[in-house]
């Protein structure tokens, strides 16, 4: 279940680069897990849908790009700025 | 604020972060590793199912290592310090983290619990992680090796079915091998197979903490791994023994 504390750091990450953007809110999430990643993509779908709610990723989609290999990143994002 | 006409309107935008998820975790790592690099302690991230005998290995590891060898052991569990406890009974330091819910250690978790430990003092520091053969894997910790205890009784398909963890190990110890006798369908070249299948560099020692058996052989695999310390990362460290 580690995954949990994955969203976590995704998470912190996502709320430092809105912070430095100015985001008012974060309309979409981008990642990649890799399938020898070790994470479990419909797990950390879910705790991703749990973390969401009422932070500035409330209505911001994930989207998991699913690679060979054993990548695990936080790809892009798309900001909503004044 | 709009550019155009300053009505307020937000708008949205790309951006590219193309980042580890784990990079916070692989920063501290890489100031753990500094630290143990700086201090010359070989560490060790020690993992395995709960009940494949981690502790029990660190118990005969420190009476075979006799004083020559500054040893400690700083312990993950999620409750108790029955670890930590039995460890320092055996002789060496010893101190828990407890992680509450956490399944894992992490590089942070690591560095706390160096405080309460004279880890700059040590040859060799076993991180003996949380019982689990999921989680732990995908969590450097600064570690100059991972080694992963896998027992006798825990079924020959183990590697095929945690392929990530056993992936990440430069050494399988296969624990309680006392206990063969009592198992007659459990055969070694199958484990042996399991693991030169998933394994980077397939290195297995067979050992029993009960009886001493192959202990030896792990002692001089650790001094091995001693001798290369200053290698710049855990999959260097390949002074193991071909399956």
């Amino acid at each position: 279940m580690h995954e949990y504390s994955l969203v976590q750091s995704l998470f912190d990450r996502i709320g430092a680069v809105a912070t430095e953007q100015h985001a008012v809110a974060v309309k979409r999430v981008r990642v990649t897990i890799g399938d020898q990643a070790g994470v479990d993509p419909q797990l950390f779908q879910s705790a991703y849908e749990i973390y969401q709610i009422r932070t500035l990723c409330a209505d911001a989609p994930l989207e998991i790009a699913r690679l060979p290999g054993a990548d695990l990143t936080l790809d892009s994002l798309e900001l909503e700025v004044p | 604020m709009c550019d155009s006409c300053g009505c307020g309107d937000t708008h949205v935008i790309p951006f590219d972060v193309h980042e580890r998820m784990l990079a916070a975790n692989d920063r501290a790592a890489a100031h753990n590793r500094e630290h143990f690099h700086d201090h010359q302690v070989t560490a060790i991230n020690l993992m395995g199912s709960p009940g494949a005998g981690k502790t029990a290995i660190l118990e005969a590891t420190a009476r075979a290592m006799g004083r020559g060898v500054r040893v400690g052991v700083l312990a993950g569990d999620l409750a108790t310090e029955n670890d930590a406890a039995r460890i320092r009974a055996a002789g060496i330091v010893a101190e828990s983290i407890t992680t509450g819910t956490a399944c894992h250690l992490d590089a942070d978790m690591v560095h706390h619990g160096l405080r309460r430990l004279p880890w700059r003092t040590l040859d060799l520091l076993f991180i003996e992680n949380v019982g689990n053969l999921v989680c732990p894997a995908i969590y450097d910790l600064g570690q100059q090796a991972n080694v992963v205890a896998l027992s006798v009784t825990e079924g020959e398909d183990k590697p095929l079915k945690y392929p990530t963890m056993f992936r990440k190990a430069d050494l399988v110890l296969l624990t309680k091998i006392d206990l063969l006798p009592a198992l007659p369908d459990v055969r070694i070249e199958t484990i042996e197979a399991n693991l030169t299948a998933v394994m980077q560099r397939p290195a297995m020692l067979m050992v029993s903490a009960r009886t001493g058996e192959g202990i030896a052989q792990w002692r001089r695999w650790l001094e091995g791994i001693g001798r290369i310390h200053t290698a710049p990362c855990a999959s260097c460290a390949g002074a193991g023994v071909s399956v």
